[in-house]
Order: structure tokens, then sequence, then C-alpha cells
């Protein structure tokens, strides 16, 4: 794009208030703009992660003060803490209705909390080591979490029993990622590896090895980003090339890779952070990637393009945590700086 | 014996139990906080910690700061060798994870000689060189003190050149001798409070001019890290800010 082209959109998003109207632009091509909508204080430490809830209009946070806090973040307003980790919580998950909420925690427990009561109903006990990451399989039926135990762990949401164990990383296991049908999970290590992992079997269908350091995140990218990241690789969709699923992770390494699952090759990677990536989510209509990270930057990323689309300078300090509304126009960050922050898209 | 190099705590004589607080904190971050950069001290270090420099410059990096004021040789040894550098870092073998300590100790070593002082720095050196293999140390040369020409500023120069001497011996570890001329004046000798506030203590001014040879150290071994890392790949990628394409396989 030639300078003057580029002046004449800066000039008409700063006249609209820096960005599309809502109006103008279609879901999918929404993204987070400055300044925040809200930042939100009330943390005592690191806001480790922040996650929506699937259906009402409120989103929590986890931090390294022990607590998970419950914000509206339509209205900017603090609901509750809820509190009974004794020590940092790592992560934080709905199951798919919102009754149940799954957190873990330095201190080895993983909690569940009935959404409605906000009652922790089931303490499991299991790990050895700090529990870094948790999640709901999509029936809600089992939680999965991971832990610097080295092991990935299924659990049994009405017994409370642990009824897998998924053994092979050779270090601290930082996050855990069920595929969109339950069938495959994905995590990312200390050991600098990604694996890909059967559920039903425990066995390791992939190792992917390229990062050059601790590999943070990961995320598998939905159905709708599929034709972008074909488009990406020069693949024609409609003459049945198809492949996948595909999985992106970032790394201390400072990259983003995305991986085509099925061969187990890196397709291609997103340079642009200057620190570590911390955290990553599709955007729900499939044609961008967002990232946090230490650099204090939420970064978008064209897909299609392969390119960094647009920074925001964020925080004050790391940027530790990102989730992206499924179908409302917002973005939520979590950061070192203990606040967390709501980006309204346009 | 050398009093200087035989580990052991700070005796609270005030008696709110402050230095062994601190040094379980330390412990507590040690585990948790999977620092890239550590530095361990005295005051240098920990008032350090306090200024806007820090903030900027240093924490970026991933820099914790274990460092407490008036801590001498055996003090910062005894830290040391109850807990403070275990649970650092996954173990290298597995993991290549590079880390830098950077060590400043010495200047309150009161009653100990040029010798001991330097005996006990070494051992220092040993001691983290045993408990992460791993890591590159870089010890600082102590900066000079007192408003004009003194024998601690002699005896410290006798250290600093020592230093210098031993560390040909141990591989992973490089002496940042910083130039005491930097806050000396040459008509007479002087230290000017705009650098040292007290002729001991840097103010921000002075920290500024101390941690630049610091820093540029740093900066160079995290670069170097990656770098080495990534010659061992086929794949360098180029441009910045743009996502490079690189179809790797």
């Amino acid at each position: 794009m030639d300078l003057e082209a580029r002046l004449q959109v800066t000039e008409r998003e700063f006249h609209t208030g820096g960005g599309p109207t809502r109006e103008k632009r279609s879901p999918t091509e929404w993204i987070p703009r400055p300044p925040e909508k809200y930042a939100l204080t009330g943390h005592r430490a690191p806001v480790t992660r922040v996650a929506f809830h699937p259906v009402f209009s409120v989103m929590v946070s986890a931090s390294e003060d022990a607590t998970i806090k419950v914000w509206d973040y339509e209205a900017g307003d603090f609901e509750r803490t809820l509190k009974g980790h004794t020590d940092s919580v790592q992560d934080v998950a709905f199951d798919h209705t919102g009754k149940w909420l799954v957190s873990c925690s330095a201190d080895m427990t993983i909690k569940l909390w009935d959404f409605q009561g906000f009652e922790n109903v089931k303490t499991l006990h299991g790990h050895d080591h700090n529990v870094s990451s948790v999640t709901f399989m999509p029936s809600g039926d089992f939680i999965v979490s991971s832990s610097r135990d080295k092991t990935i762990k299924l659990w049994e949401v009405a017994t409370g029993y642990c009824v897998k164990t998924y053994t092979g990383h050779r270090e601290w296991v930082r996050m855990v990622r069920v595929n969109h049908d339950g069938s495959l999970l994905a995590s990312c290590s200390n050991d600098q590896t990604i694996r890909v992992w059967v559920v039903a079997t425990k066995e390791c269908k992939v190792e992917l090895r390229e990062h050059e350091h601790v590999v943070e995140a990961i995320a598998w990218a939905p159905e709708a980003a599929h034709q972008s990241i074909g488009e990406a690789v020069g693949n024609d969709i409609k003459k049945g090339q198809r492949s996948g699923p595909y999985l992106i992770s970032g790394s201390r390494d400072k990259t983003i890779k995305m991986w085509d699952i099925s061969t187990g090759m890196c397709l291609f990677t997103l340079i642009g952070h200057d620190n570590w990536v911390r955290g990553l989510v599709f955007h729900p209509g499939g044609k961008y990637i967002i990232s946090a990270s230490d650099d204090k930057t939420i970064r978008i990323w064209d897909i299609k393009n392969k390119r960094n689309y647009k920074s925001l300078e964020a925080h004050q300090h790391f940027v530790t945590s990102i989730d992206f509304h499924k179908n409302a126009p917002f973005v939520i960050s979590g950061s070192v700086d203990q606040t967390v922050k709501v980006w309204e898209c346009r | 014996m050398n009093p200087a190099a035989t580990p052991e705590p700070v005796e609270d004589v005030q008696g709110d139990g402050r230095w062994m607080s601190m040094h379980k904190r330390f412990i507590a971050e040690a585990k948790e906080r999977e620092p890239e950069v550590l530095f361990i001290g005295d005051s240098l270090f920990q008032q350090l910690g306090l200024i806007e420099l820090w903030d900027k410059m240093f924490v970026p990096m991933h820099c914790l700061n274990f460092s407490i004021g008036g801590d001498q040789t055996q003090h910062l040894l005894w830290r040391l060798l109850n807990g403070e550098l275990d649970n650092l870092s996954p173990k290298a073998s597995q993991c290549f994870i590079n880390s830098i300590v950077v060590i400043c100790i010495g200047t309150n070593n009161h009653g100990h000689t040029a010798e001991q002082v330097l005996g006990a720095i070494e051992e220092i050196v040993k001691v983290i060189e045993e408990k992460q293999p791993q890591a590159t140390i870089l010890v600082v040369s102590i900066p000079p003190r007192g408003q004009y020409p003194n024998p601690l500023r002699d005896k410290i120069a006798t250290v600093n050149a020592g230093i210098a001497t031993f560390i040909t011996k141990h591989t992973n570890t490089q002496f940042v001798n910083i130039d005491p001329s930097l806050f000396i004046s040459p008509t007479d000798g002087s230290i000017s409070h705009v650098d040292m506030h007290d002729y001991l203590h840097f103010t921000r001014k002075g920290y500024q001019k101390w941690t630049e040879p610091i820093l540029e150290d740093i900066q160079n071994l995290l670069k170097n890290f990656l770098t080495a890392d990534q010659a061992s790949l086929a794949m360098v990628p180029s441009s910045q800010d743009i996502a490079s394409m690189a179809d790797v396989n």
C-alpha cells in the first residue's frame, strides 16, 4: 500500500474513533481497538489467565494471589472473588454450558466450581507438582490437566477420579488443549516440544520440535480458519487438497508457529514479538490469530498473508493471557501489572 | 580457615528477622519465576532493583534480584548453599536453557583482608558452577568508595586485580571489570556525590554509568544464546516485524 492510501485509512480511522464502526465491519473482520474499554484492578499479584463465560456477559481471571475473580465485561464491574486455592492459580476454564468452572493451582490441586452457586464442589488431588493448565473435554464429562510433574491427566468429573495419565514430556508441561471433537490432546512443554496425543489410547501421535525455547502456549485452529491457512500455504481447498488439523504454538523464542498435525510439519513462522509469547487465541472468524507477549503488546496476525496486521500497546508489564469472545465483539487480556483489560472490537 | 569464605547467616541483631525473610522469599521466587538472569549481591545490586532503570532495562529480560544490603561474602555464600540456587531452571542437559548469574560482592567485608575476600569470591563462583553448571557467570568488579583516596579503595583495587587473574581458570565465567576512573576525578581523585550520594551507594545517574557495561554484556550473551541455537537449524529468519514465511521441512 502506498503512503497516501495508508494516510487516508488512518485519517478515516481517526475520525471514526480509531477504526471502522461496528456496523461497517463484519464480525469476521472485527479486531480489538485501543484504547481499552476497561482496565480492571483488584488482584494483588500478577494475573495468570483470563477466560470468557460462554453464555453470560461475565469473565473470570486467575491470579498468583491464589484467587479467581469474576467480572462483568460489558459493565466493567467486579462481581465476586472465588477463594479456596492456597497458592498461585495457573489456569481456569468453563464447560460449554457455563455451569461449571475448573481451576488449577501451584498448590497441586484442581478445583471444580459450581458457577451458579459459586461453590467449590470438588478438589482433585493426584499431580505431584504445580498444575499448570486445565480444560474441559467438549462433552463436559472429563477434565484434562497438565503439570510441572511432566504428566497430563484425564479426570472423570462425576467421580473425581484420575482415569488416564499421559507421560512422555521430559520437563514441565505448560499447557494442554483438546481439539474440537475431543479425540486429540495437544500439549507444550519446557522441553521445547509440542506433543499431540490420542485421548483414547494415550498414544503420542506426533512430537513437534522446532522451537528454540520453552513453548508457552498452544491453540487448535477452528474449522473457520482452515481456508485462511490453506491460502497461506497455497493449497486449493476446492481441489480437495485438504489437510490438518492445524495447531499454533507460541514460545519464549519469541515466535509463533503454525503446524499441520497430519504431517507433523511447521507450515510457517510468525516473527515480530520482541519477547516471550505467552498467550494465543484464534479470531472466531478464522482470519486472524491474536497473541499476547512479554513485550507488553497484543498483536493481530493476518493468517492468509502471514503478517503482523496490528499491534496494541496493551499493558504496563508482561501480557500473560488473552481470550476472544466466540460471538460478541470483545477481547480480554491479563498482565503481570495485575490488571485485566477489556478491549472492544470494531 | 578463611572467615570470608566460611558460610554464615547474618545475625539478627535488631530482632525482626528481615534478613531471613528475604532469604526465604528468594527461595520461593527461584522455584516459581524461572529467571533468565539472576543478580546476587549486597546493597549495590539491591538498590538497583528500586529504580526505574531496573524496570525499564532489566525486568523485560526476565531478571531477578537476590541482593541484601550489608551482606558480606560469607553471608552470600550461606544463602547460595541454603536454597537460593536450587530449583532455578531445568537442567541444561535436557533443555539447553541458558541463564546468567551476575554477582557483585565484597565491599562490606571490613574485617577481612583482600586475599580473604578474593578467596571468598572464587568460592562463590565455584558454588554457582556446581549448582547451575549451565549458567554463565558474570563477576562485576567492586566499585571504588570514599570521597577521597583511602586504604579501602586500595584494597578493592587489589581484589579486582585478583578476580581478573583467577577468572581465567573458570570457563563459563566472565569478569565485568568496570573502570573505576568512570567515577573518580582525574584532578584530585575524588568521587562526586552526583554519582555516589554517600560516596558508596550510587545515585540514579551513577547507576546509569555503572550498569551500562553490565547491561551490554547480558544483552550480548542473550543474543549469542539465540544465534547459537538458530545456527543449529538450517533456517534463520531474516525479516523483522513482517512475518517470514519459511517452509522449513
